[in-house]
């Protein structure tokens, strides 16, 4: 059984962060297998890949979050400025769908992507 | 509340923990910041969302490969395609760390007579039936003289 002392340890040597949190490999897995009508067999590593790029990606949109909150003077982090965030991002179009024009989250805006809800 | 409560619309589509996503997002960000419960939702649905869209890309990558499992390199080239190629390195990295990783696991696992290659049912029996013995003839008085575990390493293994 692998130590968390241990792997903690290597990894945040490696990357210079604290403690790295792994999303769970089960569930990153059921998300893939729905997100398309004709999904292929995962590989047992391939969620381990999506796992560290998740936390990259959260990493990411919450640091452009978190300037939209500086730029307006605050110190708590709204939904609002997540919306800033997405908009201002190319690589985040795709997010689009879940919010709107006012920058407020889509109602049932979840579900499969590129669908329109209204 | 409980930390695995899914967060989406639909009760079909799993999402991921918040617990675990909420530690991601609070280490990125002052100990004095706080975050809207809505923005923490709305970050995790924009990671599920993340997933999905790169796993399609992945997906298609891996038909345009002619494979029929979807292998981590499908995922770097998706996350490239998609306009993340930043993430490759560190992930990749990430990924060679955890098979380094589970092969020294396989490596301690067998204990001391690991050697890198696991043991057949016939070999762990032997040794589990020398240990005994060894531990029978210590137990009489040293009458029998313990055998020296004679595995040695085996390169080609």
């Amino acid at each position: 059984m692998r130590q968390a002392g241990t792997y903690s340890g290597m990894l945040a040597v490696m990357s210079g962060k604290n403690v790295p949190h792994s999303l769970p490999l089960a569930r990153i897995k059921k998300i893939m297998k729905k997100s398309g009508n004709d999904v292929k067999m995962i590989s047992g590593e391939a969620p381990i890949v999506f796992s560290k790029a998740c936390e990259l990606f959260i990493e990411e949109l919450t640091r452009r979050s978190w300037m939209m909150t500086l730029k307006g003077k605050r110190r708590t982090l709204h939904k609002d400025d997540v919306a800033s965030a997405i908009a201002a991002t190319d690589i985040f179009d795709f997010l689009v769908n879940l919010i709107d024009d006012n920058g407020r989250e889509v109602e049932g805006g979840f579900g499969r992507r590129g669908e329109p809800t209204s | 509340m409980d930390s695995m409560d899914i967060v989406g619309k639909s009760k079909e589509d799993a999402s991921l923990p918040k617990a675990t996503m909420t530690k991601i997002i609070k280490e990125m960000l002052p100990p004095d910041v706080r975050v809207a419960r809505d923005a923490q939702d709305l970050l995790i649905e924009c990671c599920v969302e993340f997933i999905n869209l790169v796993s399609s890309e992945s997906n298609e990558v891996c038909n345009r490969a002619e494979k029929r499992t979807i292998a981590p390199e499908h995922v770097l080239k998706a996350l490239e395609v998609l306009g993340f190629g930043g993430y490759i390195e560190e992930v990749y990295a990430a990924y060679e760390q955890h098979k380094l990783e589970t092969m020294q696991d396989t490596l301690k696992g067998g204990g001391k007579w690991s050697n890198g290659a696991e043991m057949t049912e016939e070999e762990a029996l032997a040794e589990q039936q020398r240990m005994f013995a060894e531990a029978r003839a210590r137990m009489h008085g040293g009458t029998v003289a313990p055998k020296q575990p004679d595995i040695e390493p085996n390169p080609e293994s």
